[in-house]
């Protein structure tokens, strides 16, 4: 389906977007690899001291996003080895994330804790965000959903290497949407965790609550329906295109938070205070559930 | 059952994927609800003891030897954060200071290098400060150190201001069966580890909770700051700063993440809020010079190297409560106020050495009454005036500062008149 253009007509007349939906989705994957790098080193920059472990997505981050870059160049010569190179990275960022998860995780539990309070919710207020580490997780996913080519478009079935064909449930624009769908969750969840610590004292904070669940929602029941109506992909646009308002308000009220008295810049307070990246998250779900919204085809 | 299809096979992995989805998200919605409605109680880190039941041998043998530091230690947000014991006291046994004990070798009191390692840029800030090797040389003098100790003090703005100090003349006196319980116990903050690495966390840090709170409360500072010679504290409680502290500051937010402090977790400062911390537009600091002008411990107080700097960020610190014209009337009165007792104490310093060369008091230090009185005059009183002076304690400013300044100094002139020329 061309939902966008089913949604505006006009856009149907427009030229041909010079990208292919999945490049997109690629170039998307690989600008979020170099933020979630720079935002990881900016989270991890706190105490001052960045760990051993630590390094890993700060490293990661940059060289796979740039990697994939390179991937995206070596396509318009050599496919194959570009989705093998880019295959590789999106793996290697799923087990990052993976493990930036566990490490995460680990600092929340208690073991020596009193029964009972060894996995306490108020643990997860105060530690690392257990979610954070799984965007990388997710962009690899994303990736690698991009990276296969479906044929024909909205079939459900991947071109693998040597001809292989893979059968899959859903089609790749249904597959985008229920991964529109967890990264909305883990930005929520991640949000509220957040949030909490300040007790949900400023109204403000409830906007990302809203939306977020009716992003949640929304793209989730749109990924399991196999025909939309116009109404249901005009109801999806506005619930990304929310997303997308909300991580920028939200971004703009972080940085105002951080300023101090007549917009003075502490440095301090912004790597210590409200995270001014993180609302963006929101708004990057919000643009990858309308890129999922692009004509599937790929130009040959 | 018959044999499925390949078309059923898709259609039953619709089902799971949905079946999976669904789980999530409803799981994901509940953690929200859930964190929505506990964040509306109050929630206290470190009030769970993270080592009730902790098998870690550390943990399980000092809980019978040494109860208390386990106690403390398990509501620390260190053990929270899963530091174990062994992280800050395990060493290699060829390690300088290392000790042996139960099977390995430890530290049994962690040096900074051991903190360096999780709080690098506390630790440095620390080392440049009059904290670090300067508080340590005022008593012990310069001659014990190595040279690259020596070299890292002489870098330091309070060093360079006695880059050869030798070991304090009352300290001699008195000798270390005393100083030990006196001196030491304040001046030790920078004392050198056998590791060279410099000072001792702990004296604000206190072990081993390690908490926030006992850190940016003025009681802490008063395990020093205190006395005759720099009544910090008490000039801190006569201010309306103290005042505020008093009178409300049960409700201040103790625990405010560090490098985020604004008035609406401090409504007024303590000693911690002006000196150290990321307070509005003003970052944390470990270095207690970093936002002073001058030398005020010194007889004739001095500005200190880049201190218009200094002034700039402890001028951003009381512009969250205070307008501009205050504050620049309020500098120019007090560094009016620190030259005015520059110049009592030069006087007196003038008269001393008139006695000294009419022979009237010899050149041993703290054998007459006149060596007393002259140090009295700048170490206790001196001091005690500039200190009100800056802290707003009128009457550590007058009474117990600037009246005994002019005392001293008339005492002086008495001894320079009373005798008969030689």
């Amino acid at each position: 389906m061309n939902s966008l253009a089913t949604l505006f007509p006009p856009l149907a007349r427009l030229r041909r977007l010079p990208l292919s939906r999945d490049q997109v989705m690629l170039l998307m994957a690989a600008i979020n690899e170099i933020f979630l790098g720079v935002d990881t080193y900016l989270a991890h920059s706190l105490s001052g001291t960045i760990r051993p472990n630590e390094w890993i997505p700060i490293i990661f981050g940059p060289v796979s996003g740039g990697v994939l870059l390179l991937a995206g160049l070596i396509a318009l010569r050599q496919r194959g080895l570009a989705q093998v190179l880019a295959t590789v990275v999106f793996v290697a960022s799923i087990v990052v994330g993976g493990l930036g998860a566990y490490f995460h995780i680990a600092r929340t539990i208690l073991p020596g804790g009193p029964a009972g309070q060894q996995v306490t919710l108020d643990l997860f207020f105060w530690a690392p965000p257990v979610l954070g580490p799984l965007a990388f997780a997710f962009v690899g996913v994303l990736g690698l959903s991009a990276a296969w080519v479906e044929s024909p478009p909205d079939s459900g079935t991947l071109s693998l290497l040597g001809g292989v064909r893979l059968h899959l449930p859903y089609s790749k624009t249904q597959a985008y949407c229920f991964m529109v769908a967890l990264g909305t969750l883990i930005a929520l969840i991640s949000s509220v965790l957040d949030h909490a610590r300040t007790r949900f004292e400023n109204p403000w904070v409830w906007a990302p609550v809203g939306a977020g669940v009716f992003g949640v929602v929304v793209a989730a029941v749109l990924g399991a329906t196999d025909r939309p109506t116009r109404a249901d992909v005009l109801t999806y646009a506005g619930a990304m295109a929310l997303l997308m308002l909300v991580g920028a308000v939200g971004a703009a009220l972080h940085v105002n938070a951080n300023l101090s008295g007549p917009s003075l810049v502490v440095p301090e307070r912004f790597l210590r205070g409200a995270p001014f990246m993180a609302p963006l998250l929101f708004a990057n779900m919000g643009m990858i559930g309308l890129i999922a919204l692009l004509d599937p085809t790929e130009s040959s | 059952m018959a044999s499925s299809s390949p078309r059923d096979v898709v259609r039953s992995a619709r089902l799971l994927v949905i079946g999976l989805v669904a789980v999530i998200v409803v799981l994901g919605l509940a953690i929200v609800l859930l964190a929505i409605s506990r964040s509306t109680a109050p929630v206290e880190p470190g009030q769970v003891d993270a080592l009730e039941n902790s098998q870690d041998k550390c943990v399980a043998c000092h809980r019978n030897t040494t109860p208390g530091i386990v106690q403390q230690y398990g509501h620390s947000t260190m053990a929270a954060a899963n530091i174990t014991c062994q992280d800050c006291h395990e060493v290699k046994a060829d390690y300088p200071g290392a000790v042996a004990h139960e099977d390995t070798f430890v530290l049994p009191q962690p040096s900074t290098a051991m903190c360096e390692r999780c709080h690098t840029a506390e630790v440095a800030q620390f080392n440049q400060s009059r904290h670090g090797l300067p508080a340590y040389v005022a008593v012990a003098g310069s001659q014990g150190l190595s040279e690259k100790l020596l070299a890292a003090y002489q870098a330091i703005p309070e060093g360079q201001f006695a880059p050869d100090k030798s070991r304090n003349l009352i300290a001699q006196m008195e000798g270390e069966a005393i100083t030990r319980f006196a001196c030491e116990n304040c001046h030790n903050v920078g004392k050198p580890a056998a590791d060279e690495s410099v000072g001792q966390c702990q004296k604000c840090h206190q072990r081993h909770e390690f908490s926030l709170e006992q850190a940016r409360k003025p009681e802490t500072c008063n395990n020093c700051h205190i006395g005759p010679d720099h009544p910090q504290w008490e000039i801190y409680f006569e201010s309306k700063h103290g005042i505020a502290y008093s009178t409300g500051g049960e409700k201040w937010n103790w625990d405010a993440a560090p490098g985020t402090l604004t008035v609406k977790d401090f409504p007024a400062p303590t000693c911690a809020t002006c000196h150290f911390s990321g307070f509005g537009g003003a970052g944390t600091t470990h270095d207690a010079g970093d936002r002073l002008t001058w030398y005020l411990f010194s007889p004739i107080s001095e500005r200190r190297p880049s201190w218009q700097d200094n002034q700039v960020r402890m001028q951003t610190v009381c512009t969250e409560c205070h307008n501009k014209a205050f504050i620049e009337v309020y500098y120019t009165n007090a560094d009016a106020a620190t030259e005015s007792v520059n110049g009592f104490i030069r006087e007196s310093n003038d008269v001393l050495k008139q006695l000294k060369d009419q022979g009237l008091v010899n050149d041993r230090p703290f054998d007459e009454p006149a060596d007393f009185v002259h140090y009295e005059t700048w170490h206790h009183f001196g001091r005690t005036a500039k200190f009100g002076v800056w802290m707003q304690g009128a009457d550590y400013t007058q009474w117990h500062g600037a009246y005994e300044v002019v005392k001293g100094l008339g005492e002086l002139k008495h001894f320079l008149e009373a005798q008969p020329e030689k």
